[in-house]
C-alpha cells in the first residue's frame, strides 16, 4: 500500500473537483457574465447611473440564477456520473468558526490589499486619473488576485492543475492590460496632465468594464478547457461500473 | 527509556496500522464518505477494507449510516468525536517522536 497520507488528505478535500464538472460550470458562468458585460457595454449610455445600475442588477440576477442552476446541474451530474464511479463524499459542514476564518482571510488577503492599492493610487493621483488608468491595471490586478487564489486553493486541495490555471489567469490579466495599453489608454498617472485630453469618468468606467469582461471571458474559456481535459482524463481512468465488470 | 521512545509505545495501535491510519486520515478531512470512495482511495481489497472498517467501528472511532440514494442502498462512514480526538492525539504523539 503505497499511499501518502498527506496526498490522501488533500485528495479527499479536493474530491469535489475530481471530475472537472465544477470548472466547466464555473467557466460557463464566467462566459455568461462576460457576455452580459460585453452586450451591456454596447447599450446606449444616455443616463450613466441608470445604465450602471441596470448592468449591476443584470449581473447579480445572472449570478444568483447561474450559481443556483450550476449547483443543481452539478449535483445531478455527480449523482449519475461521479458517485457511481469513484464514490460519494460529503464535505465538511460549514461551522460559524469556519465562516469567521474565511471572512478574516477574505478581508486580510483581498479587501485590505485592494483598499491599500486604491488608497496609494489616490495619494499619487486624482480620482479621475485613477479611473483613467484603471482599464489597464484593473485586469492585471484581478488576474494576480485570481492567480493567488488558485495557487492557495491548489495547495490546500492538492490539485496541481490549479497552478497552471493560476499562471494562465495571471497571463490573461497581463495580456488584457497590455491590450488596453496598446489601443492607447493611459497606464501611468504621470502621463495624465491637467488640460491634456483625458477620458471622462463614464468612458473610464465603460473601458474598465470592457477590460473586465475580456478577462472574465478568457478566464471562463480557460476554466472550461481545464474542466473538459479533467473530465476526459477522469472518464478514461474511471470507466463506468458495468464496463469495469465486463 | 527516553521520553520519545515512551511516546512511541504509547501510540494508539488501532490507528497506527497503515491501512487504518489512511482510512482515518481520509475521513478526517471530510464529513463522511461511502465504501466505494474509501475503496478507490485506499486501494485495499474489498475484504480487507471491510475488516479495517469493522476494526475502527469496534474501537468506537467510526460510525456507519445506511441510507438510500434513490433506490440504491448507500452506506456512509464518518469519524466519531472519539475517532477525531484519537487521530489528533496520534498526530501530536507522532510529531513529538519525530521532533
Amino acid at each position: 500500500m503505497n499511499v501518502q497520507i498527506d496526498s490522501a488528505l488533500k485528495r479527499a478535500r479536493g474530491y469535489w473537483f475530481v471530475d472537472g464538472f465544477t470548472e466547466m460550470a464555473a467557466g460557463g458562468l464566467f462566459i455568461l457574465l462576460a457576455a452580459i458585460l460585453l452586450f451591456s457595454g454596447n447599450a446606449p449610455q444616455s443616463s450613466f447611473p441608470h445604465w450602471f445600475l441596470s448592468v449591476a442588477g443584470e449581473i447579480v440576477i445572472a449570478k444568483l440564477i447561474g450559481i443556483l442552476a450550476a449547483i443543481l446541474v452539478l449535483c445531478w451530474l455527480k449523482d449519475h456520473f461521479t458517485y457511481p464511479r469513484t464514490g460519494f463524499v460529503r464535505g465538511k459542514r460549514i461551522t460559524g468558526t469556519r465562516v469567521l476564518v474565511i471572512l478574516r482571510n477574505v478581508i486580510l488577503f483581498l479587501f485590505l490589499p485592494i483598499l491599500a492599492l486604491l488608497a496609494v493610487s489616490l495619494l499619487v493621483a486624482s480620482a479621475t486619473s485613477v479611473l483613467a488608468y484603471m482599464p489597464v491595471w484593473f485586469p492585471v490586478a484581478l488576474g494576480l488576485i485570481w492567480a493567488i487564489f488558485f495557487i492557495a486553493a491548489g495547495e490546500w486541495l492538492g490539485l496541481h492543475r490549479f497552478r497552471l490555471l493560476a499562471i494562465t489567469m495571471l497571463l490573461a490579466g497581463i495580456a488584457v492590460g497590455i491590450g488596453q495599453f496598446a489601443i492607447g489608454l493611459q497606464a501611468f498617472p504621470a502621463n495624465l496632465q491637467p488640460g491634456v485630453l483625458q477620458s471622462s469618468v463614464v468612458e473610464s468606467v465603460g473601458r474598465t468594464l470592457a477590460s473586465l469582461s475580456f478577462l472574465i471571458l478568457i478566464s471562463g474559456v480557460i476554466l472550461m478547457i481545464s474542466g473538459v481535459f479533467t473530465f476526459l482524463r477522469y472518464r478514461k481512468e474511471n470507466p463506468a461500473p458495468y464496463a469495469e465488470e465486463s | 527509556m527516553s521520553g520519545s521512545l515512551q511516546n512511541l509505545t504509547g501510540l494508539d495501535r488501532v490507528i497506527h496500522e497503515p491501512a487504518r491510519l489512511l482510512l482515518v486520515a481520509l475521513l478526517s478531512s471530510v464529513e463522511s464518505a461511502d465504501f466505494l470512495f474509501l475503496l478507490k482511495e485506499s486501494r485495499l481489497t474489498r475484504g480487507n477494507l471491510s475488516v479495517q472498517l469493522s476494526r475502527l467501528e469496534e474501537a468506537g472511532y467510526l460510525e456507519m449510516e445506511k441510507t438510500f440514494r434513490g433506490k440504491i442502498p448507500h452506506t456512509e462512514y464518518r469519524l466519531t468525536q472519539k475517532g477525531k480526538s484519537a487521530f489528533n492525539q496520534y498526530r501530536k504523539s507522532l510529531g513529538l517522536i519525530l521532533k
